[in-house]
């Protein structure tokens, strides 16, 4: 317990060390900075926007705004929840710009039918469950990227980012209530897809 | 709402590990009289497992390594606007100094030192306060030109 808390607080002071040079201007920081969040940062672009040439732009001009905004930035709050919150403002003014219906809300919150029959085994042993986790990933993949904007942002969030309710909200800039309902409909929605998918409407 | 509904709307947050201290113990205790809510959570955790496995897409090195030539370079001419700009401040502060200096100064080369306590509307300060004017005014125009030539460069940028 002392040496996980030991570690995540030299993570913590990294980060900030890092942020804090950067502040100075310093060129190894801003390298340090992009190598640290360079793959969850293209991913939640990519999430966000789903087309690989637009996240890459967005992914340019994220770290430009970081350039831009450091200093303006408080060292003791949340790098990663500003970060994110810089690259959601521009994803969003790109998706204004280029396909707005993209950010239409989803339509009311549909109920449930069926539970799904079995647990999955939580360790792949053979050729075949190998087979059939990719093949559930790519499932999940595909219904995840036909939800709306704000679902897969959350999904994202939580899931591949592991950002606590609170920071959601922070990045989303919205109340942690509304987060937290966010990500109930984002998970209703997207089990919903997967088991309409399925012939039995059950997932697994 | 009855409390088992209310159960079922936080069983996917539940799976999804975003739940308050207060309402996971709330669950837990639903869950231990409650089949169908039970079942309910098992059938959410396979989505909120597969969810947190999903495979992170990659940025090519190209990318990173695009960006970071982009972002040095910001950052090279961030760091040149804050050399200029503490330049222009010496500059001016500077100029202030010398025109305020210069006063004094100048009603004693022209032999009018002692009103300098109780300076008058003469001829001799009329002139200098409009010449110290112009001086400024062209300074001032100066400066927005050049302000605005390079906003415009930067655009293009």
């Amino acid at each position: 317990m002392v040496g996980l808390t030991a570690l995540s607080l030299e993570g913590l002071v990294a980060v900030d060390a890092d942020v804090v040079r950067l502040r100075r201007g310093d060129v190894n920081a801003l390298s340090e900075l992009i190598t640290r969040y360079q793959n969850r940062l293209y991913r939640y672009l990519l999430r966000m926007v789903r087309q690989p040439a637009e996240a890459e732009d967005l992914f340019q001009q994220t770290w430009l705004r970081v350039v831009e905004k450091i200093r303006s930035f408080d060292a003791s709050r949340n790098f990663d929840a500003w970060l994110f919150a810089l690259a959601r403002n521009l994803a969003i003014d790109h998706l204004r710009r280029i396909r707005p219906e993209s950010l239409g809300e989803p339509l009311a919150n549909s109920g449930h039918g069926e539970t799904v029959a079995d647990r999955i085994p939580s360790k792949d042993h053979t050729p075949l469950d190998h087979a059939l986790a990719a093949e559930r990933r790519t499932e999940i993949s595909e219904a995840m990227a036909r939800l709306p904007m704000i679902y897969r942002e959350v999904l994202t969030l939580r899931f591949e980012d592991e950002m606590k309710i609170e920071e959601i909200a922070q990045v989303t800039a919205v109340p942690v209530s509304t987060a937290k309902s966010r990500l109930r409909r984002s998970l209703e929605q997207l089990r919903d897809a997967l088991e309409a998918r399925c012939p039995g409407g059950t997932w697994q | 709402m009855s409390e088992h509904d209310k159960i079922r709307e936080l069983l996917a947050l539940a799976a999804a590990d975003a739940l308050t201290g207060g309402e996971e113990k709330q669950v837990a205790k639903h869950l231990r009289s409650c089949i169908a809510c039970s079942n309910e959570l098992e059938a959410w955790r396979p989505i909120a497992s597969e969810l947190r496995r999903l495979p992170t897409p990659q940025p090519s090195s190209w990318l990173v390594q695009a960006t970071l030539a982009r972002a040095e370079a910001k950052l090279t001419e961030q760091a040149e606007q804050d050399w200029n700009r503490r330049v222009m401040i010496f500059v001016l502060s500077f100029a202030w100094l010398l025109t305020i200096a210069s006063w004094p100064a100048f009603h004693f080369v022209s032999g009018r030192f002692g009103s300098w306590l109780g300076p008058q509307f003469s001829h001799t300060w009329i002139s200098f306060a409009a010449f110290t004017a112009l001086g400024w005014l062209a300074g001032g125009v100066a400066a927005v030109m050049l302000a605005i030539r390079q906003r415009g460069e930067r655009r293009l940028a």
